[in-house]
């Protein structure tokens, strides 16, 4: 389904890309992401198709708002059935519980429901109204984190079997991993579009970069040194070479995997090596991740988790893992 | 600290069971019509306080506006107002001389000592507590809610009913109760626009004046009687959940 809204009030936006399955819109806060959403239900004045101009109760669209917005007065299968009308509501309402896996809810009021559980009862609701379009809003951000994934992976195999164009809106990079068709927002506008693998491998910007959730995402500068390129980054207060045909003196973001940062022994460092303190140990039973503190930034590097690691590293930058894009 | 204060709260009314002449409890002549006249009266006046003061309420609970203080300062206005004052603002504008009551007078509504003067006065004295009792209940749901339900299919009018109103229902409920205590209890405003028809409170005042004490226990505990279970049943009825 193809979407195409702009908004005037209260902060200028324009969006046109197609919703196809399962559609993440990734971007960070405050970029009107939620706006748009409540724009295309019809909850906030906008043009554009589909829906133009129609109000909010003739939109077939399913609409889960942050937090779910359940009726605390309603029991689950009175929440589900609020849509439907005639004799066989609260039939209906059941089947639509018992599709989502919550039928044994039915009669329990939202407050005493988990956030996973209050998910699936809004998503009956929304598609027992039969929409033509799914709109999720942060759907990961009322989850407990132990069980976070599992619910996602319920929600998607969910959406896929009820067939219907959703549209998610999201600043969490987990979602956006698993969508089919990822779009992502920045400075109120559609920066890049595509699959996640596509958009994952060539992130067209810096800001498109830190949305998808890389680390070590850096403002920098290149400087031309002779023959030689450098890549001066300042809040790292450091420079190291790099291979460019780019001109010199252009402000740029720059990147490195982390994993791709090499450790050296501090006694036996080359010279181009940069000392820096270890300030944070993440460990987990596969790798660990280490926050090394340079000037008043920090760069995360990614080591065995049975490597020895004293306090202060000579840590290297190879020239040819860096990505980087103009500003 | 909290038994004292009931106990100070409780403390007028053990005073009235000791003072009522239990042996010789009886009423004076009036006292059955002023009970009907103030029950009738006063759920006629409420009746029409719901009617008109929910749409106002709703409406300042949900549409920002400029100068909405100003009818923040004519609610607070309507509710500083002495009730004696009020009954002589009401005479004034309503009454037979007045430009409202010469006007209506005209189209056959007498609004000084009659039925319509004694609702009138009831609905001006209890409308405010209504309103801004409603306005805040209003206020507390929250607006999603009621926008989930258009998403959901429902008209605004339909949202308001299923949603709105039964999230509201406590607070509409201490409201009606609030109203209901504050109209059937009026006795300066009444007393100055309708001296009769005569309900409880006029005809208490007139029992003393006529007979003395021994009269105004009798009706008083009638009035306890009749005024206690709307916002009793009110109360407990809204704290259900499945109440609507």
């Amino acid at each position: 389904m193809r979407i195409d809204y702009h908004i005037q009030e209260p902060i200028a936006l324009d969006a046109a890309f197609d919703v196809e399955g399962f559609t993440v819109l990734l971007g960070a806060s405050g970029e009107g992401k939620s706006l748009l959403l409540r724009a295309i239900a019809g909850l906030a004045p906008a043009r554009g198709e589909p829906f133009d101009g129609m109000a909010a109760q003739h939109r077939a669209v399913g609409y889960l708002p942050q937090g779910y917005a359940l009726f605390p007065h309603l029991n689950a299968w009175q929440n589900v059935a609020f849509s439907l009308r005639g004799p066989q509501r609260r039939q209906q309402a059941m089947q639509w519980l018992e599709r989502v896996h919550v039928a044994e809810c039915a009669e329990r009021y939202p407050a005493t429901l988990s956030g996973g559980q209050q998910q699936r009862v809004a998503l009956a609701r929304a598609m027992a109204r039969r929409p033509q379009l799914l709109l999720l809003d942060e759907p990961t951000s009322a989850l407990d984190p132990v069980t976070r994934d599992d619910v996602i992976a319920e929600l998607i195999a969910e959406v896929h079997e009820f067939g219907i164009p959703t549209l998610a809106v999201s600043h969490d990079p987990h979602l956006a991993a698993v969508a089919d068709r990822l779009v992502l927002m920045h400075g109120r506008g559609i920066i890049q579009i595509g699959t996640p693998d596509t958009v994952y491998a060539s992130p067209v910007s810096g800001a498109a970069a830190r949305l998808l959730g890389y680390r070590n995402v850096h403002r920098g500068r290149i400087d031309q040194a002779g023959d030689a390129a450098r890549l001066v980054w300042p809040e790292g207060g450091i420079s190291f070479p790099l291979e460019t045909e780019k001109p010199s003196a252009i402000e740029v973001d720059w990147m490195i995997d982390p994993s791709a940062i090499r450790i050296a022994d501090t006694n036996k460092a080359p010279p181009d090596a940069i000392i820096a303190s270890v300030e944070v140990r993440h460990r987990d039973d596969r790798i660990t991740q280490l926050g090394l503190r340079c000037g008043r930034a920090r760069l995360w590097v990614t080591a065995p988790p049975d490597q020895h690691l004293p306090e202060t590293l000579a840590i290297q930058l190879p020239s040819t893992a860096i990505r980087y894009w103009p500003r | 600290m909290s038994v004292v204060t009931l106990l100070l709260l409780a403390a007028p009314f053990f005073g009235l069971v000791l003072a009522t002449h239990w042996r010789s409890f009886g009423f004076a002549d009036g006292d059955g019509s002023a009970v009907a006249i103030s029950l009738v009266y006063s759920l006629t006046a409420l009746i029409l306080i719901i009617i008109l003061g929910t749409p106002l309420a709703w409406w300042l609970a949900r549409y920002p506006m400029r100068g909405k203080w100003l009818i923040d300062a004519l609610l607070l206005l309507a509710l500083l107002t002495p009730p004696l004052a009020l009954g002589l603002l009401l005479a004034t504008m309503y009454g037979p001389y007045g430009p409202a009551g010469s006007l209506l007078e005209r189209a056959g509504l007498v609004l000084t000592n009659s039925a319509s003067a004694f609702v009138m006065a009831q609905f001006y004295s209890a409308l405010p507590y209504y309103v801004i009792a409603a306005r805040a209940a209003f206020e507390g749901v929250p607006r999603e809610l009621e926008q989930i339900a258009l998403t959901l299919g429902h008209s605004p009018w339909r949202s308001f009913l299923h949603v709105s109103l039964p999230l509201a229902r406590l607070g509409l409920a201490a409201g009606i109760a609030l109203a209901w205590v504050r109209a059937l209890g009026e006795f300066g405003a009444v007393l100055i626009v309708a001296y009769y028809p005569q309900g409880i409170p006029v005809k208490l005042w007139v029992n003393l004046q006529d007979i003395g004490l021994s009269a105004v226990y009798p009706l008083l505990w009638v009035f306890f009687l009749v005024a206690m279970p709307l916002p009793l049943v009110l109360g407990l009825a809204a704290r259900r959940r499945q109440l609507i």
